[in-house]
């Protein structure tokens, strides 16, 4: 199977510098706070979130075209503690003074230092609804981000005209799917609500005036034959061999390795494809982990829960080359069903991962609607 | 500013400490409040809550006047009732209150305004759907309330990407993307269960009266739309095959582009322009014909001369095939011209 990754300048004056930020050595990471300016932070939308160094949220605001870093100021380094709360979702709603049902809960990420869980959420479903950020200690104790006043900087991703310049609101918006911090780099991937766009974006962190960072166009191949623009849905670092890899799952479905070396202008990157988890399915999350000198990927499902993934031999798997043999090439995965109801997953040390529950709403199986609640966090022992 | 209604009276007995809610804050009237707070902070004493709920509202507390005032972090929730608590120091009396947030409307006034495209028969490869609605909506809730029926009225259940939901900042456009793995050929998914649409096969899609809009409130009527599966549409769109009928000089009539086939709406809005050698040409855009014609209408008449209208490459047709570029491209038989710049002229005179 083939790959195409053509990568493109989205913004020729950043671009050298953005590409060889892309594979240098991480930054200082003592200092990432320090960059942050106080204030308010301005975040209309609270969406897919990653840790970077020092206690540095990334925040991906959607509905404000833009990536927020926030100072957390949660440096301190603890042992690893379970944390369990049930009800995250009425937890939050009675803080900020509303009923369950209005409280969306739109990720999760562990800060690798403190280890306490961050959840992003949104008080109210409509237009006029408040982005929230709330740290959540293992003794349950849920406590919002003061975002009126918190080290923070912004860099925006809007690069599109509004259909309309007159109207009050650019209708065009990139939903951020995922997000994460590799070699002092930000790498976001979203999804456009109106052209049908891959782009992959890496910013140099900390952001700079010039700021939204290399545009990179992914691309996948079917049967070595259909190449189409592929929308990353979710990825994660990955070394395999010595070698950087992005793991990344397409709103298609395939589940792909992409050389990180590779993303240079102009390059044409062969990746493989190590697995298909099926039709009318979306990956959400994905945690790698080693246990008993093994390594495996947990991938978190819109439809069947959570798959194992058995990633010892990702690096010499026989790629999935044919839509006919997806049960006999790849690497193999094992549903895991003990876990239902999975909405998120990240890691929260080496031996145990988050996961975020939530009973499905009331409608039909196919498509549940918006979840009767409640939202859970619970520790589980990676399996 | 809202005075809320007092609903029930103290329940345990301190006949001289009352609550009252004004201007978006508790005070416990009726009480003295020392200048300085407690060693333990003013919650324990005075606390608000969501009906139901154990933690208390965030908010700040001062005192004005000897009046203790708390003042939430948030507004007060529509159709939402809040529990006032006063606990007396060195009482075990306490004052205990209801409040009810502002009135929900529970009229319903938001419906489907309309869905692109408008046209009767959609490719089979269609990619998007794009639902407007006349106000704003509540996330969350479209893979409930939207549905796909086939023929015989039956649902069909794996049509759309599941996921995320792709609404512009309003809540009031909503983007539906038919799984990209069913119309990519080649794929495990497109090969077990083919396009999202067949073609000749009749369709309707589905809008629930029930999705409630962004006050909580149901739509005013259900939507039905009935359209029909068509040929696929695998080659690129070519603005060398566009049809300009050109204004005349002095006039704002307007440039009229007629496409060789149905165009995606929102981008139409955007990714066309005119120019003239003075620049980039301001005016309106209007879009007829089941999106198959663009018409610019020019702010002040038009000059005569050499124009161009400049097409943004990344534009796409119905099926998200962009200008040289189909939306999955057969490199065994590449036959499309290959694009690199990110936009192209189509020129015109202006006469």
């Amino acid at each position: 199977m083939q790959y195409r990754i053509v990568v493109r300048a989205a913004l020729g004056l950043c671009l050298a510098t953005a590409l060889t930020a892309l594979v240098s050595p991480i930054r200082d990471a003592v200092s990432a706070a320090a960059t942050l300016t106080p204030g308010k932070a301005e975040l209309k939308s609270a969406g897919a979130l990653a840790f970077g160094p020092d206690g540095v949220l990334f925040v991906g605001d959607s509905i404000g075209g833009a990536v927020v870093a926030l100072d957390t100021g949660d440096r301190r380094s603890v042992r690893t503690a379970a944390i369990n709360v049930d009800g995250i979702d009425q937890k939050i709603a009675a803080l900020v003074g509303i009923t369950p049902d209005q409280i969306m809960v739109n990720d999760v990420a562990v800060n690798p230092i403190s280890k306490n869980v961050y959840v992003s959420a949104s008080r109210g479903r409509g237009p006029d609804a408040t982005a929230l950020v709330v740290r959540v200690e293992p003794t349950g104790k849920v406590t919002p981000l003061a975002l009126d006043n918190i080290g923070h900087a912004s860099v925006s991703l809007a690069d599109a005209p509004a259909s309309d310049p007159s109207a009050r609101q650019n209708p065009r918006t990139t939903t951020i799917t995922d997000m994460a911090f590799v070699n002092g780099n930000v790498l976001v991937a979203g999804m456009s609500n109106e052209e049908w766009s891959s782009a992959l974006r890496s910013i140099p962190f900390p952001f700079s005036a010039a700021g939204k960072g290399t545009q990179l166009q992914i691309w996948h191949a079917s049967h070595g034959r259909y190449e189409t623009q592929a929308p990353v849905r979710t990825f994660v670092p990955y070394t395999l061999g010595g070698q950087e890899y992005v793991l990344a799952a397409y709103t298609c479905t395939p589940l792909v390795k992409i050389p990180m070396r590779d993303l240079k202008p102009g390059a044409q990157v062969k990746g493989v494809t190590i697995a298909d988890l099926g039709a009318g399915n979306q990956p959400l999350d994905m945690v790698p982990y080693k246990k008993n000198g093994h390594d495996y990927i947990l991938i978190a499902n819109t439809s069947f829960g959570v798959v194992k993934l058995h990633a010892d031999t990702l690096g010499t798997d026989k790629p999935i080359d044919s839509p006919t043999v997806v049960n006999v090439a790849g690497a193999p995965y094992d549903k895991l069903t003990s876990l239902t109801n999975v909405q998120h997953l990240a890691a929260l040390d080496d031996s145990n991962a988050l996961v975020v529950t939530a009973a499905p709403g009331s409608g039909p199986r196919y498509a549940p609607g918006p979840s009767n609640g409640p939202v859970n966090l619970k520790t589980i022992a990676l399996p | 500013m809202v005075l809320l209604t007092l609903l029930r009276g103290t329940t345990v007995s301190n006949q001289s400490a009352s609550i009252q809610f004004e201007n978006n804050a508790f005070k416990v009237v009726g009480w003295p409040a020392p200048a300085i707070a407690p060693s333990g902070g003013w919650s324990p004493i005075f606390g608000v809550y969501v009906e139901g709920a154990s933690d208390a509202l965030l908010g700040n507390y001062t005192v004005e006047n000897r009046t203790l005032i708390f003042r939430p972090q948030f507004p007060l929730a529509a159709g939402v009732r809040y529990r006032a608590v006063f606990r007396q120091p060195g009482s075990r009396a306490a004052v205990d209150q209801m409040f009810n947030g502002p009135p929900r409307n529970v009229t319903p006034t938001t419906r489907v305004d309309r869905v692109y495209p408008t046209a009767d028969v959609l490719p089979s490869n269609q990619l998007r759907l794009y639902v407007y609605f006349s106000a704003p909506m509540s996330r969350g809730g479209a893979a409930q309330r939207i549905h796909l029926l086939d023929k015989d009225g039956r649902e069909l259940t794996a049509e759309f990407l599941p996921g995320e939901e792709l609404w512009d900042p309003n809540v009031q456009r909503l983007t539906l993307t038919f799984d990209p793995g069913r119309i990519k050929r080649g794929l495990a998914s497109n090969q077990r269960m083919g396009p999202p649409l067949a073609e000749g096969q009749q369709y309707t899609l589905a809008i629930d009266r029930e999705w409630p809009d962004a006050h909580g409130v149901p739509l005013v009527e259900s939507y039905r739309r009935t359209f029909r599966g068509g040929a696929a549409v695998r080659n690129p769109p070519d603005p060398k095959r566009w049809k300009l009928t050109t204004p005349r000089t002095g006039t704002t009539d307007p440039l009229i582009v007629d496409f060789d086939r149905p165009m995606n709406y929102p981008l139409l809005q955007r990714m066309l322009q005119v120019s003239a050698s003075r620049g980039r040409i301001e005016g309106t855009v209007s879009v007829d014909r089941q999106e198959s014609q663009w018409r610019f209408t020019p702010k002040t008449p038009w000059a005569a001369g050499a124009h161009r209208l400049i097409v943004d490459t990344t534009l796409e047709d119905l099926a998200g095939n962009k200008i040289g570029q189909p939306f999955d491209i057969d490199v065994f038989d590449r036959v499309t011209e290959h694009i690199t710049t990110t936009t192209v002229d189509v020129p015109f005179t202006v006469r």
